[in-house]
Formats: structure tokens, sequence, C-alpha cells
């Protein structure tokens, strides 16, 4: 992530933003789950580059407005601009600690490398996937063999580089 | 828009038209697949396959002029303007076959975008690289049914094969080269020509069917009433394949020859498409410049 100079204005922008919340994930804010990708501020504009989740997410319709009012209150006077960029994809390892907590807090293992997850309830590690979808495209859906409740888990989102395997890439002289 | 199309805007639209058909077929499955797990997966997955057409959408509006935006490229085009592969248009029949299509089209998808991030056209390879961090889910998906299903019971593993049997013929098109692909291997556009591509994945896929011993939808065994002693009096079985211009050489499965099923690249459609059009573009023909 990338800050504008701390003038004041950037900071205030920053701290509105701290408090628009995803609204598929209620506790996390879009801070905690590393979407703002870089503010800018000059003397007319704030401009804001988001990185969205999952392509497809439905939230991001919402996020962009709430963004808008967020920073139009903390920046009076200054035009605002919102848009989404693609590069660098976002992945679930920019979501902050405060983030990963939050989501537990909530009831949603946080990502991991691992496919299994500890339960968000118990803690025990007896717990198994029963599918890589969910309510949401974010969202796994896993059990807890311990305590016997069933969990969802934030999909771990990872750069995915073409398998070292036969592929015409590594076959190109 | 044939006159208008430029070699780079054939390639978005059928990287682009192969997601957004196939996402409204799986996306028929919401509410009626056999269980809640599995509603929820093809639903996500048409959800995904939609928002990465939209992407690749967004990017051929800069290769078309004035008059597009993304609802009508996604919706206000003619039949013969889409350039989705044939395979991604049929209905779902039942689900082994969605299951064994949802597995050939993504291990072809995965080939072809891994190669694609190595494209000299940089916003289509930074649209691609993120495109894969969520067809990650889909490809292991579609593998883990694969092996789920293969290993029976046998309902289970017929249901399979018989949906790869239907469909492995108009998977190689997913490969059919597109109009003026030498223009885009040339610039390094499309890093890697659909011939490559195809035989790459074919080698693969072949490797995954023979694990599962069901490498055999491949081949077509002659039934014995068609055996012919030759002059010597041995009798040799000509080899004979399911799939037209697939062969086994040297230990690898590769592609020769004509396609089977295809003309999607160019606009040439099944019967099963011109239902399919009605359905999804019904609501934009009927209300022009409806929102929603």
């Amino acid at each position: 992530m990338v800050k504008a100079p701390d003038d004041g204005v950037a900071a205030a922008v920053w701290d509105a933003l701290s408090r628009v919340h995803d609204p598929e994930i209620p506790p996390c804010s879009i801070t905690d789950l590393g979407m703002v990708e870089e503010v800018r501020v000059s003397d007319a504009t704030v401009e804001l580059d988001l990185l969205p989740t999952f392509a497809g997410c439905p939230a991001l319709d919402v996020i962009r407005e709430e963004c808008e009012a967020a920073v139009a209150g903390a920046a009076p006077g200054r035009d605002v601009r919102v848009r989404f960029v693609l590069s660098p994809p976002w992945t679930s390892d920019r979501i902050t600690s405060a983030g990963r907590k939050a989501l537990k807090t909530y009831g949603v293992a946080p990502p991991s490398g691992q496919v299994s997850r500890p339960c968000p309830f118990c803690g025990s590690r007896n717990t198994v996937q029963e599918s890589s979808f969910g309510p949401t495209l974010c969202r796994a859906t896993h059990y807890c063999r311990e305590c016997r409740n069933p969990f969802e888990a934030f999909k771990a989102k990872l750069i995915v580089l073409p398998a070292a395997r036969g592929s015409a890439r590594r076959e190109r002289p | 828009m044939s006159a208008e199309e430029s070699p780079r805007l054939t390639l978005l639209l059928a990287l682009a038209d192969d997601d957004l058909i196939l996402g409204h077929r799986h996306s028929e499955w919401t509410g009626w697949v056999p269980h809640l797990e599995e509603d929820l997966a093809f639903s996500s997955i048409a959800q995904d396959e939609m928002a990465h057409a939209r992407l690749l959408y967004g990017l051929a509006l800069d290769e078309l002029g004035q008059g597009w935006d993304e609802d009508r490229l996604a919706l206000g085009r003619s039949p013969e303007g889409y350039r989705n592969a044939v395979l991604c248009e049929r209905p779902n029949r039942d689900w082994g076959f969605s299951l064994a299509r949802q597995f050939l089209y993504d291990t072809a998808d995965d080939e072809r975008t891994a190669a694609l991030l190595g494209s000299s056209w940089k916003e289509l390879a930074e649209v691609l690289a993120l495109v894969r961090t969520e067809e990650a889910y889909h490809l292991d998906h579609a593998r883990t049914w694969f092996r789920r299903l293969a290993e029976g019971p046998v309902a289970a593993r017929e249901h399979l094969a018989g949906g790869l049997e239907a469909s492995l013929a108009e998977a190689l098109a997913i490969f059919e080269p597109l109009p003026g692909e030498e223009e885009l291997v040339a610039s390094g556009a499309l890093p890697v020509s659909n011939r490559e591509l195809l035989n790459a994945w074919l080698a693969r896929v072949g490797e995954e069917l023979e694990a599962a011993s069901l490498d055999y939808v491949l081949e077509r065994h002659a039934p014995v009433g068609e055996l012919v002693p030759t002059a010597s009096g041995e009798i040799e079985e000509t080899p004979s394949f399911a799939v037209p211009g697939v062969a086994r050489v040297d230990g690898r499965w590769v592609h020769r020859g004509d396609f089977a099923g295809s003309g999607g690249r160019r606009g040439r459609h099944s019967e099963d498409f011109a239902s399919l059009w009605e359905d999804m573009t019904g609501l934009y023909r009927a209300y022009p410049g409806a929102t929603w």
C-alpha cells in the first residue's frame, strides 16, 4: 500500500476509509481487508485506487459508493474519484492481523495456506472442508468434527503461476 | 461485427464469450443440483465466469469504436457475432456431463491463461493474472469430482465417462485456430499457438484419463465382426479412435488434422445456441436501455 505524504488530508481519508465496511463481511473494514491500494491527494482532488477482492463480488458497487461518501466527508471541497484497479491482483495475504482477528470473532476462519482450518468456535483442528464454495464468492464451507458446528472460512487467494509440468510454455524453445 | 473485428478483438471475444456462455449454462443449475454444496459450487463458478467475461469485455471496449458498452457486448450481438466454442453452449444434460465439461473446459482454460501470462499485451496478461487466482478453485472443484466419480460406484463412473465421450470432440475445438492467429502469434499477443496449446492440453488430459483408467473414451475398439484376417492369416486390428484427429503416439495423446465440432470462433454455432441466445438476451432486446 502506498500512502501519500501525511499532510493531514491523506490521514483523514485513510481514517475515514477504515470505517467503510464490506457489507458481506460486516466486521472487516476495507483497510482491514487490504483493498485500498493507493490514495492520491491534490489541492482539488482525492483519487482512490481500490482492489476488488473477488472479481464477481456484488458488494463492490456498494463499497465504491460508501468510499465516495466517506472521502467526501473527510476531504470536503475536493473532487472524489474512486476506481477499481486490477493490478496487482488482490490476494488474501493483504488482510491485516486486525482483519484476521475480526474474521475469527465473526465466526469465519481467516485464510491460510492449509485447506483445513482450526474451528473459529472451539479452536479444534479436527475439521474438514465440505466444499471450496460457500454463501459468498470469498468463503468456503467447513465442518468441525469436535463441536459439530458447520463454519465458513475465508478463501485463500494467491497468485497462481503456471504448473511446473509439461505445459506449452515450458516447451517453447 | 465482422467488418470491425481485428484479430486482437477476436482473441478477447473467444476468451470472454467462452466464460459468458458456459457461465450461463452453469447458472442453469442453480436450485437444481442434487445437493446443496454443488448448487453453491456451480452458482459460484457461474458468477466468477461472468465476472471474468466482464473484465475481458472491458478490454474489448478499447478495441471497439463508439457506441459499444459492456451490456451491448454481452447481450447486444446477433448469434453469429459470438465467438465461444460450441462445447460451451451445449445444454447441461445431466450433472455427469456438466462436470465432465467443466473438467475439460477449465483444464483448457488453465493451459491458455498460463500461456497468456507471457503475452506482449500487458493489460490482457494483468486481467488473466487476476482471473487465475479465482480459476484455481474451479480447477480444484473439477479435478476433485473427476477423481471421486471415476472411483465409482459404477453408475457415477458411467455418468462421468458418458459426459467425457459426449464432450471430448468439441473440447478439442476450444483450440480451433482463430481467424488472424498468425498475426497474434507474430506480435506476441498470443505467445503460444492454439495448435501447441491443444497438444499440451491433450497430453495433460490424456494423463488424467489414463490415471483414472478412463482413457478408453478416447479409443474406439472395432467390433469383433469387423476384424478381417490378413494374407498371413493373422488378425490385425486397425486402431480406431473415438475422437477424430486424436491418436496415441509414443505414449502421448496428440491431435492431428481437422477439428470436429468447430466453427464457434468464426461465429458458426449449433442449434442449441439459438435457444440459449433467446433466453440470455431476451430482456435486453425487449427493453432497450434497461438497467439492472
